[in-house]
């Protein structure tokens, strides 16, 4: 692997419980590094503290034990060398989309003629041209998802932490979001730690795919990918080597999920 | 919005008899908004000596020759110059300490938790029986008045703003911290817009509240005011003057309601959605 942007080393995390003396566990000793340009992908059964992992890569959450660095630096205060990119497109409604997009550039004191070029460029690749004066409310829930991303893409953070981005999409939506960004990520040769439960997803779009067990919780696998690139994200099965890569992330991840077995 | 304007199609000819019949609507819905209230006078001007007497409710027509004397004599203005001063500062002192305090508590828990407490139980006294102590305090002139409309507009404000700011989504504040805004970038970024809507149903809420105030205090004591007019013509039987003093308050509440609309919808512009957005992904 590759100089390794985030890395994050013996993750301990609990959380107070409600009603309960003793904090419960979430996070039991997690290590794995994301490196330079790479995709890496997290996955895990729900409750396990996936989402926990950006929050702390973002420095808005510290680990109980262990630490995250970026770059060699550990973690300890808001990370403004990453872009979040939230579950729900949490776009601000009273901005328009090109405000919206605008933003991070705004608040790190980019010149206004920068600005406007680098807004309108992060519209055109998201495929937005022509909504720069819609306010979100006025756009579809695939078309504020792209938003995010551009207000995301917009401003070259050093990693890209996206958590479930496309979880409360339609498949169809879904499957175009997936392909766009696969193809942004590789043109900008983008480092990205991608949260899903989906493993279809996981192994079409990443790297590297980290395992994670229920809670508390372990890492189980952290599977290299090497399918090559691009691949087709509208027909998964197409691509040569998919079903082997999908197995082995399987494999894995089968012991995690409680499938009751039915009598025929 | 002028974009949208733009991109739609221009209405075919298909189209034109729908619009025509949506002006329609629109009429007819305004004649009806006047049917009740046309209603009412005419009820009261028929039953007005016929079924109670008129020295108890007067008439419209003896409240509107009323108010044309009131205006055209002169009589009323320094009464209205006293109330608008009163109602004004009163109003702006309420609203401007209801912002500060609630958007200062709304952002620190700590200051809340100290100080929310407190706010409650002043919010649980009647205003209205602060009044005389008010007189004592501040004097019989504009400042007993302004101080009372002043809190109540106060507290409906600060309970709007606080609510407000501590509703914003926490996850939209940090992902505003992500994206490298100061703690003052947040409050013009995030904070302010978010609880605007608060604010601003709150400063419409407070208009009838600073009316209220004022009234109250000048019914109380005072040496000019709508209030003390209203107040002395039910004292020598003049319902007609009585009803003129109220046509006068209710005109004042009316249009800083449409002004306080306008701004509203202005500053609210991204909470009305147009009816065709662009669909696709």
């Amino acid at each position: 692997m590759s100089e390794a942007v985030l890395s994050f080393d013996a993750i301990r995390q609990d959380f107070p419980a409600p009603g309960a003396d003793s904090a419960i566990r979430v996070i039991d000793g997690i290590s794995f590094e994301v490196g330079s340009g790479k995709f890496v992908a997290v996955i895990g059964p729900s409750g396990c503290g996936k989402s926990t992992l950006l929050q702390m890569a973002a420095g808005l959450l510290m680990p109980t034990r262990g630490g995250v660095r970026h770059r060699g630096r550990p973690v300890n205060d808001v990370n403004r060398e990453v872009g979040f990119v939230p579950q729900q497109a949490q776009l601000f409604p009273w901005k328009t989309l090109a405000e919206n997009v605008e933003l991070p550039l705004l608040l790190r004191g980019v010149a206004r003629a920068e600005r406007q070029q680098r807004v309108a460029a992060a519209l055109e690749a998201a495929g937005l041209s022509g909504f720069e004066h819609y306010f979100p409310g006025q756009l579809s829930g695939g078309m504020q998802k792209r938003g995010s991303i551009a207000r995301t893409l917009v401003y070259r953070p050093d990693v890209i932490l996206m958590d479930e981005p496309f979880g409360a999409l339609d498949a169809q939506t879904r499957m175009v979001m997936q392909e766009d960004l696969q193809m942004l990520a590789q043109a900008a040769g983008a480092t990205v730690l991608f949260i899903t439960h989906d493993i279809t997803e996981a192994v079409l779009l990443a790297d590297h795919v980290v395992i994670m067990s229920q809670r508390p919780s372990r890492l189980l696998a952290n599977i290299a990918i090497d399918l090559p690139r691009p691949r087709d994200v509208f027909e998964p099965f197409r691509n040569a080597g998919f079903d082997a890569a999908y197995d082995a992330v399987w494999s894995v991840f089968r012991s995690q999920i409680d499938i009751r077995r039915r009598p025929h | 919005m002028n974009e949208i304007a733009a991109t739609a199609p221009p209405p075919s000819d298909a189209e034109r008899p729908r619009a025509r019949r949506r002006a329609w609507r629109k009429a007819l819905h305004r004649v009806a908004l006047l049917l009740p209230g046309a209603a009412i006078l005419i009820f009261w001007q028929w039953s007005a000596g016929r079924l109670i007497k008129e020295i108890y409710v007067s008439k419209p027509t003896a409240v509107a020759a009323r108010l044309y004397e009131l205006f055209s004599s002169g009589e009323i203005y320094p009464h209205l110059w006293t109330t608008g001063q009163e109602l004004v500062l009163g109003y702006v002192f309420g609203v401007t300490g209801g912002i500060l305090a609630g958007y200062a508590l709304g952002r620190s828990p700590r200051l809340a938790g100290i100080f929310e407490p407190y706010v409650m139980a002043f919010y649980g006294i009647p205003k209205i029986a602060l009044a005389p102590l008010f007189i004592i305090w501040f004097g019989i002139g504009i400042w007993s008045k302004i101080a009372l409309a002043a809190i109540m507009v106060f507290f409906l404000v600060f309970y709007n703003v606080y609510s407000g700011v501590r509703a914003v989504d926490r996850e939209l504040i940090n992902l505003t911290l992500v994206m490298g805004a100061s703690q003052r970038q947040l409050t013009t970024h995030v904070y302010l817009p978010a609880a605007a809507p608060y604010v601003l149903l709150g400063m419409r809420m407070a208009v009838p509240y600073s009316v209220i105030g004022v009234i109250v205090g000048e019914f109380t004591s005072s040496t000019q005011g709508l209030g003390l007019f209203i107040h002395e013509a039910s004292s020598t039987y003049d319902p007609a003057g009585v009803f003129a003093g109220i046509v006068i308050l209710l005109a004042f509440v009316v249009v800083a309601n449409v002004l306080a609309g306008k701004l509203e919808r202005r500053i609210l512009r991204w909470k009305t959605p147009i009816a065709h957005a662009p669909s696709d992904i």
